[in-house]
């Protein structure tokens, strides 16, 4: 199976080379989406071996993986992979997510925080962690234990019928509702996260109320159906 | 004579008419968007030589039940600011949409497409899928 990786990425300098270089070796391209970063991300991560791509402005995690996804559908691919470009997510648990969809199980496989180790998680991300799942399940009809994470896999279906509209977190939740309507299935696997103190950053509170509307209310699209052979 | 007041008014609204003309003849303003500044200085103007023109609007004023002028010119005057904020509001959103579409757009144009993987050399590295 033809693998590529996208990685949304900004001001990741310190981090992102050894995220390339681990996603490379279970993946055959690596895409890494720089989101106007005032570092040096773009060069660092061409250097590692990735395709990348930049934004002359910055627009959100979620448009730069959008930009990431019309890119990588532009390749052979049969799967996707989406990983942080922060070091919070371990490259070498790639084949974990890949699994479930080359075993057909699964449509989109979802590196569940809460299903691994999460006790280095800080407590009010947790609690908007978990609180933005059960949003998320709700509104989908799919329980998610984990609807906030980046560190995904899709099958190249998903992606040819569903695509997220959301520029900042919201697309995590979103192209799951989308998914789920468009019965994908979707699975959950356990991963380990790294929190490192030094470089805490992500969605705040603002961005979880963000999350929440457009999860209680995400764009209305046309109900993708898919049959067992389109999978 | 003219009060204080009325000169500020009248000197404003000319100095803005002007600034406004110029920026109509430096095409850096639609015609639209001139009258609608052209009658707005006007009116300040009007206000500033002729103060007695404030108390024609009476007739408007009593007409809608208030009790002033300046109940007339305030409320509507705040309404007026509400529908521009909304329609600027709206104007921005869009714009911000466009924006983002570009920026998408010039980030794919000049997406690095030569990298392949170290890695796996024994694959052929993706290639673009071809169109047809």
């Amino acid at each position: 199976m033809r693998v590529a990786c996208i990685i949304p990425a900004f001001n990741e300098e310190s981090t992102i080379a050894n995220i390339v270089q681990g996603a490379l070796k279970h993946c055959d391209s690596v895409i890494v989406v720089d989101d106007h970063s005032q570092d040096s991300t773009p060069e660092v991560s061409q250097r590692a071996g990735a395709r990348v791509a930049t934004h002359i402005l910055r627009l959100g995690t979620g448009a730069a993986l959008l930009t990431g996804f019309r890119i990588a559908l532009g390749t052979d691919a049969e799967a996707f992979v989406t990983i942080d470009g922060d070091g919070q997510h371990d490259p070498r648990e790639i084949p974990i997510l890949l699994q479930p969809i080359q075993d057909r199980e699964a449509d989109i496989v979802i590196g569940s925080r809460f299903l691994g180790r999460h006790d280095s998680m800080p407590l009010h991300k947790w609690i908007g962690n978990k609180f933005l799942s059960i949003a998320a399940s709700l509104a989908s009809g799919v329980r998610v234990l984990d609807s906030q994470s980046g560190f995904r896999s899709y099958r190249r279906s998903v992606l040819d019928y569903v695509m997220h509209t959301q520029r900042d977190y919201g697309w995590a939740s979103e192209i799951l509702i989308l998914a789920a309507r468009g019965n994908f299935r979707i699975k959950e696997v356990p991963v380990r996260t790294i929190y490192l103190v030094r470089r805490r950053r992500g969605a705040g509170i603002k961005d979880g109320f963000k999350i929440l509307y457009s999860t209680i209310r995400p764009k209305s699209m046309a109900q993708p159906t898919v049959t067992e052979s389109e999978r | 004579m003219m009060e204080p007041y009325a000169i500020a008014a009248g000197a404003f609204g000319a100095a803005m008419l002007v600034f406004t003309t110029y920026e109509l003849l430096r095409r850096r303003m639609s015609l639209l968007g001139y009258f609608f500044w052209a009658i707005l200085w006007s009116a300040l103007i009007l206000v500033g030589i002729v103060p007695q023109f404030y108390s024609t609007l009476l007739l408007a004023t009593q007409a809608l039940g208030m009790y002033t002028p300046l109940h007339f010119v305030t409320t509507f005057s705040i309404l007026i600011l509400f529908a521009v904020v909304y329609y600027l509001g709206k104007r921005i959103a869009e714009l911000d949409d466009r924006l983002s579409t570009i920026v998408q757009h010039i980030a794919l144009q000049n997406a690095n497409i030569t990298a392949v993987n170290p890695e796996k050399g024994k694959e052929k590295p993706l290639e673009p899928k071809s169109s047809s």
